[in-house]
């Protein structure tokens, strides 16, 4: 599959060594000494386990060094080999990269028939022994195939996922998972086995993010998903001038992803909790910086006041009357209800399939919205602790699986279903 | 003399019926070419309606972002201004063909140059429908992502780009036509200059937001390097 990121010398490394029992993807931003830590990180973490296990590191320094680091230490110690991807293209999106990176990995597992892999990809700040154990153990030892992460988060952390991925991937797929897009997975060799599979069939047809596809294929596939407690995900600030290509870039793989399985999940009704192994740890105290609210209803009401056309074709009439009343609120009155964010969610992935307007443009006219459901959400949330705001997300959720229906009638008869 | 009167009344009456027998066969050959025409523009036109609404034609024009068409259109359904313009059409050529029948040396001239002028009309027809999808497509373009940017004057930033874009579109058309000459590039380079004035000035009223808000973002990113942000995406 995608190999060919790899150097010469190290591809012969991986010939050389024929077979191991796990692969390893730390990606992250480029260290010097990146490659030398993971190797010891590895070693830490294969430690712990019951058996000794051959593993090969795949990381993201960007430097092909021609004698890669190799190290068996005895008979009963984890042998730990490694290889380098080269760094991200000049231009290429933070999301993209992961992908791209996610492939070769995968690649490397398929070629050397590997057990188990598992992929950091939330930043090699975030590459911890524990961690790697975390995701590995599972699949090795308790014989699941999907292990998903499961974050310790303040209440105003992790917005995308709590609106649209986790309600949406749980309302579709039937699993409820914290992270559907990771980006930190551990998975088995047969999962891998069918990502590679189904990777290179689509290289005929349209390219989907590798990352949006983990979690869906596993349910789809009837794998054993769990979720792990990985603890606080430290992360880079939001840049909030680029926004929108974010949400661009997230929304129209998870949208891609979900036009991809629509045959799958239109039978799928409710869904249902997984396990989730380890000790969930207690998130940093609060931070005391006010959350902008004031300029996020801005945005919104900006939105509503020009946006109107092109909302005009994504949206049935219904939900712009009411945004128009939501727009004449004030700050305090201001509330977005559940059902209207997800039948927005819903009308905006229809559109999507559809192609109503060019996808670029439908995805970045969300980000108004999604600064009002934000907004919304903090107003909501001001005074709430985090128990509260799980049971708020469980509404939301609970939400998105109501108007499946609605979303079931639209996608099979878009132009008769238009309330 | 009443005999050579006589005589001149039925030359000149001969003249006149052979030479409104002569033109007899041109008259009714334009009108067959006329009532063969009708038939087939007719026909072609309950097809290609057919196919139109089989294609769901009117709303896809208007999410293709020409919903104004429908108000130009005859009961606002552009598959009815499409049929009827292709019919009218067909119905003009066959009235060429007609005339071009007789067999004058004027007729003859008028259509060898009104063919000579259709691929400078297709031509101009084309840039001026490329020209407006460019322009609709950047308008959208600039609305959403100066929305996104808060720019309070997104819309005038929007309507100026497309209009700059339509007005290129139609000058270069009309250029092709060979109509208007120096007047057209005149109020082209008057127009061209006014909305790229307009522009200039919307986007100077609107950068004023954009540099104070980046400067707030710099002065509070230096003043409390430590402050996380509160708000997380992923």
């Amino acid at each position: 599959m995608e190999l060919d990121a790899i150097a010469q010398p190290e591809l012969e490394q991986i010939e050389r060594i024929g077979g191991a029992d796990l692969v390893i993807g730390i990606l992250g931003h480029a260290r010097s000494e990146a490659e030398g830590t993971a190797v010891a990180l590895t070693g830490e973490a294969l430690a712990e386990l019951s058996r000794p296990l051959r593993a090969m590191v795949v990381c993201h320094n960007g430097t092909h060094s021609s004698a890669p680091v190799a190290r068996e230490a005895g008979d009963q110690s984890p042998a730990v080999f490694s290889c380098s991807l080269p760094p991200p293209a000049p231009g290429e999106t933070a999301q993209h990269g992961i992908s791209n990176a996610y492939r070769t990995v995968f690649a490397v597992g398929g070629k050397l028939g590997v057990r188990a892999c598992c992929v950091i990809a939330s930043g090699s700040q975030n590459a911890t022994p524990g961690r790697i154990h975390r995701l590995v153990q599972p699949v090795l030892d308790l014989g699941f195939d999907l292990v998903a992460p499961c974050y310790a988060r303040q209440k105003m952390e992790g917005l995308l996922n709590r609106s649209v991925l986790a309600p949406l991937h749980g309302a579709l797929y039937g699993q409820r998972l914290q992270n559907p897009m990771g980006p930190d997975f551990g998975l088995s060799g047969k999962l891998l086995q069918r990502l590679l599979a189904q990777a290179s069939v689509r290289r005929r047809g349209v390219e989907r993010s590798l990352l949006a596809s983990i979690a869906s294929a596993a349910a789809c596939d009837g794998f054993q998903v769990c979720e792990s407690q990985l603890g606080v995900r430290q992360q880079n600030p939001t840049d909030w001038d680029n926004l929108s290509s974010l949400l661009a870039e997230i929304l129209g793989a998870a949208f891609l992803e979900m036009e991809g399985r629509a045959a799958h999940w239109q039978s799928i009704r409710g869904s249902q909790t997984l396990p989730r192994l380890g000790q969930p740890e207690v998130p940093s105290p609060e931070n005391p910086t006010p959350v902008d609210v004031k300029g996020m209803l801005q945005s919104f009401r900006l939105g509503a006041q020009n946006l109107q056309d092109v909302w005009g074709l994504i949206l049935p009439p219904t939900s712009l009357l009411e945004l128009r009343r939501l727009s004449r609120l004030t700050d305090d009155q201001f509330r977005l209800p559940d059902q209207l964010w997800v039948r927005i969610i819903y009308d905006f992935a229809l559109a999507h399939r559809l192609q109503t307007i060019s996808r670029d443009h439908l995805l970045r006219s969300l980000t108004p919205l999604y600064l009002g459901w934000i907004a919304s959400y903090a107003l909501e949330m001001q005074a709430a602790g985090l128990t509260e705001v799980d049971s708020r997300i469980g509404l939301l959720s609970k939400a998105y699986e109501d108007n499946k229906s609605y979303l079931v009638s639209r996608w099979r008869w878009p132009d008769r279903f238009n309330p | 003399m009443w005999d050579q009167v006589g005589q001149a009344l039925r030359l000149s009456m001969t003249k006149m019926l052979s030479q409104l027998a002569s033109l007899l066969p041109g008259i009714v050959a334009l009108l067959t070419a006329l009532v063969i025409s009708v038939a087939f523009a007719w026909a072609l036109a309950a097809i290609l309606r057919r196919s139109l609404k089989r294609f769901d034609f009117d709303r896809r024009v208007a999410h293709w972002g020409f919903p104004a068409m429908a108000e130009w259109s005859p009961a606002s359904s552009p598959t009815l201004l499409l049929t009827r313009a292709i019919a009218w059409i067909i119905v003009f050529m066959g009235f060429l063909i007609g005339i071009s029948a007789f067999d004058g040396a004027l007729p003859s001239q008028f259509v060898i140059r009104l063919f000579a002028y259709l691929p400078d009309l297709m031509t101009a027809i084309v840039v001026f429908v490329a020209g407006s999808i460019v322009a609709r497509f950047l308008a959208r373009s600039v609305l959403i992502g100066a929305v996104n940017m808060n720019l309070q004057y997104a819309r005038l930033l929007s309507v100026g780009v497309k209009w700059l874009v339509t007005v290129l579109a139609v000058t270069i058309a009309l250029e092709r036509l060979g109509i208007g000459g120096g007047i057209i590039r005149l109020a082209f380079g008057i127009l061209f200059g006014g909305i790229v004035l307009a522009l200039a000035l919307a986007v100077g009223l609107g950068s004023k937001e954009l540099v104070s808000r980046s400067l707030e973002r710099e002065t509070s990113k230096a003043s409390g390097s430590n402050v996380k942000e509160p708000v997380g995406h992923l």
